[in-house]
């Protein structure tokens, strides 16, 4: 892949890719560093690339990587309140966001990865080197968790 | 699709800030380090026992070959860490030239995890003098084997640097390093976690590495530590 291949994929991806590391992350500067960092290592592993891969499959990995060693930096840093949707009121906002803090790690990744852009089983089977499986019962426990937890 | 669904997609909806792209791609251009050159620019000094001393230098020196066997395996486990290869040191260190309280901070800061950072006064309470964080900042100061004895993971309570006997730009940038380079990694065929810098993670291809924040998340989805590097009694 050539540069200028590498930048309008960039281009194309950044916003999923800072909506998921926000999502993970909990803050905006955190998050614009961890898409800063993934695109990096992507621009500097982009030979290892191969088409086998969707491309979109291959920078989510490679972000997912970067947020997951982030929150092993920092293992007790809880989100921040997010702002006001476009239907949910804020406080249904900030109880998710609170709920999603009880989520185990590895599920709340999945979760945000399947509902930012709507990721299939295979795909988040791939980004995480799971099996499909796998995903499915960690995504229905997360589920599990956090209507438990709204519910309290 | 249930209540939960319509919540969650609606949270994970994206919104990035203006221009990202642009900015990101922009400061890509500018970043690069190359610490690698560092390890030309070391000399080395073995007892038989392990490292003793690590200053600027060259070369590879010890009483006898077993010494010199040690400063050696050193240089080149430093060379993989500063190019992001390597998270921890399996070469011994022998401070048995240092004092007994000098011994102890360093054996503390020695228990830091890679990528992290503690303060002097903690480090202080932990060996047992709490007001004693600046005879903790003169025992890491006179470190004599920096970089493998992480002292530059020891900042001031304010978040400010302190002093580094390689320059502050020196800890800048080892920090950084150990920002962006991920400890526990995963091998998706072998579904086995390793430390970075294992013998076994270093066969990874890179197409098969996936990261964990730790051993507990990675066994949740299927995955098992090596027994080699033992990366449970790491993180």
């Amino acid at each position: 892949m050539d540069a200028r291949t590498f930048a309008r994929a960039s281009e194309e991806y950044a916003a999923r890719l800072y909506t998921v590391a926000y999502r993970l992350l909990g803050n905006r500067a955190d998050a614009e560093d961890a898409v800063q960092r993934a695109l990096l290592k992507a621009f500097e592993a982009r030979e290892s690339y191969t088409p086998r891969w969707a491309l979109s499959t291959w920078l989510y990995r490679v972000l997912t990587n970067v947020c997951i060693d982030e929150l092993r930096r920092r293992r007790r840093v809880p989100p921040e309140p997010l702002p006001g949707g476009r239907t949910a009121t804020r406080v249904e906002r900030t109880d998710l966001a609170r709920a999603l803090g009880t989520v185990p790690r590895e599920a709340r990744v999945l979760l945000a990865l399947h509902y930012v852009n709507g990721l299939s089983y295979r795909e988040l089977a791939a980004i995480r080197g799971i099996s499909v499986n796998t995903v499915k019962s960690q995504l229905a426990r997360g589920k599990a968790i956090l209507k438990q937890a709204l519910e309290e | 699709m249930d209540r939960i669904d319509g919540m969650l997609e609606e949270f994970f909806a994206p919104e990035a800030p203006r221009a990202l792209a642009s900015r990101v791609l922009r400061a890509l251009r500018a970043e690069r380090a190359g610490l690698e050159t560092l390890v030309g620019k070391f000399r080395i000094e073995a007892s038989e026992r392990g490292v003793v001393r690590l200053h600027p230098g060259r070369g590879f020196h010890g009483p006898s070959a077993q010494a010199r066997a040690h400063a050696e395996r050193a240089g080149r486990e430093l060379h993989e860490y500063f190019a992001g290869h390597r998270t921890f040191f399996t070469v011994p260190v022998d401070l048995a030239g240092a004092g007994e309280f000098q011994a102890r901070v360093l054996a503390e800061a020695l228990r830091i995890p890679f990528g992290e950072v503690d303060s002097y006064a903690a480090l202080a309470r932990r060996v047992g003098h709490p007001r004693a964080a600046r005879a903790v900042g003169n025992a890491l100061g006179a470190n004599p084997v920096p970089v493998i004895v992480p002292c530059h993971r020891i900042i001031r309570g304010d978040g400010t640097w302190g002093h580094y006997a390689f320059g502050g730009e020196m800890k800048t940038q080892l920090l950084r390093l150990e920002r962006s380079t991920p400890a526990i990694i995963g091998c998706t065929s072998t579904r086995i976690v390793c430390r970075r810098g294992c013998a076994h993670e270093q066969r990874v291809r890179e197409a098969n590495r996936v990261v964990f924040a730790s051993v507990e998340d990675a066994a949740s989805v299927g995955y098992r530590p090596c027994r080699v590097c033992r990366p449970s009694s790491a993180a």
